[in-house]
């Protein structure tokens, strides 16, 4: 393989702003604010649980979070989550389960916006739904960049580790 | 991964008898004759790389036949297979969307057919279609889990024997979803198959020597068979 190393493209990949990822007609944003659910977590709290099923789409309005995968006891931290971000749009748009648990750091209040109503929103707006399509393609552009800059597990291991059968 | 057989796709989606089973091309009549219009189908060899990471994104691709390789290379130059792609996997899906650069590189490991839409068009499509951007939406889910999963399968599996089941398991439920017993065709070699378990080719061969002696896996030339998934399951805890 001739390939550079990966050099990551954190800038062009960044999350865009809120505002321009939401950004739709009064209509279509009255339509979201209607149905927008409030949603309040002490600190330690689960806001939603790995494998649980996706309500919609969470807005973080302001606290900190944790992204966290689990797996038969087992926990990977994935990465802290702030005021301003969307949180599971690939479950939100595209999946039906959550692929992780996000966890209260601080008391954070969050937006939910329900599946139906982004469905509604989508219909009466389409550009809307590629806003949003576009931002998913660029949170799975981070996540490689992610798993390959930080992966620092050794890719060769001592021939004569130990089968744990 | 494996274990897709082996048929020859047709010229046009409209008649092509897998769509059902694969999300994306799983459109409504209208979307697939305008897909019909914009893909492009095309054949490669074995070896041939559909695109390279670092390069500029200018087509999806969507894998009608065959299997293809998708790594990437880590900081310090080392090359790691992030996914084996099959039939109905899209590629090339987040680049474009994202306007970036591959991310990966993408390399068939077999004879493989793939539509090839350019980006633009592309782009266009699933504006003029919300169930195909509904499916481009699935597709891009589907892939972030794939990282994620990749990553979990290193980080939460403390041994490579449990990374190496956590990857025969994967591959056993992508060829025969909810079987008991899964056969699939391992096309990979032993020191790609260390590259992903995170572990040597030494191990990965002593393995599933070893699973092989348990009665774990049947191995009959290229064909693998997972016979007590369950036991494989249990290594991975």
């Amino acid at each position: 393989m001739h390939a550079e190393p990966h050099t990551g493209q954190p800038e062009s990949v960044a999350a865009r702003p809120l505002a321009e990822l939401l950004d739709c007609p009064p209509e279509t944003a009255k339509l979201l604010n209607h149905s927008a659910e409030s949603v309040s977590c002490e600190a330690g709290q689960i806001v939603f649980a790995q494998d649980a099923e996706c309500k919609g789409l969470y807005v973080v309005v302001s606290g900190q979070l944790v992204r966290r995968s689990e797996r038969m006891g087992a926990h990977l931290t994935l990465g802290p989550v702030r005021a301003g971000e969307l949180v599971e749009l690939a479950a939100a748009l595209g999946g039906v389960h959550h692929s992780y648990t996000l966890r209260a750091v601080t008391p954070t209040t969050l937006l939910l916006l329900p599946k139906p109503a982004l469905a509604q929103a989508f219909d009466s707006y389409p550009p809307l739904r590629m806003q949003l399509l576009e931002e998913l393609a660029r949170e799975v552009s981070r996540a490689y960049i992610a798993s390959t800059v930080e992966r620092k597990m050794p890719l060769r291991r001592n021939p004569g580790e130990a089968h744990s059968a | 991964m494996a274990g897709f057989q082996s048929h020859h796709a047709p010229e046009d989606c409209i008649n092509c008898e897998h769509r059902h089973l694969r999300m994306f091309c799983n459109l409504t009549p209208e979307a697939l004759v305008d897909y019909d219009k914009i893909g492009m189908l095309m054949n490669h060899a074995r070896g041939a790389k559909l695109f390279t990471e670092g390069d500029q994104a200018r087509s999806v691709f969507v894998i009608c036949e065959g299997q293809v390789k998708i790594s990437a290379t880590s900081r310090e130059g080392k090359t790691m297979i992030l996914k084996i792609a099959g039939p109905g996997d899209v590629m090339g899906l987040s680049a474009v969307l994202a306007n970036v650069s591959h991310e990966v590189t993408a390399e068939a490991i077999e004879p493989c057919q793939v539509k090839t839409i350019r980006k633009q068009e592309f782009v266009d499509f699933l504006g003029r279609h919300g169930i195909a951007s509904m499916h481009a939406a699935q597709s891009l889910s589907g892939e972030y889990l794939t990282v994620f999963h990749d990553a979990k399968r290193l980080a939460l599996s403390g041994s490579a024997a449990g990374r190496l089941a956590r990857l025969l398991l994967d591959w056993g439920s992508a060829a025969a979803p909810g079987k008991p017993e899964t056969r699939f065709t391992m096309a990979l070699t032993h020191e790609e198959i260390a590259n992903m378990a995170g572990t040597s080719r030494e191990t990965v061969t002593r393995l599933l020597n070893q699973f092989r002696r348990d009665q774990l896996i049947a191995i009959k030339g290229a064909s693998m068979t997972i016979v007590k998934p369950d036991a494989l399951e249990r290594m991975t805890a």
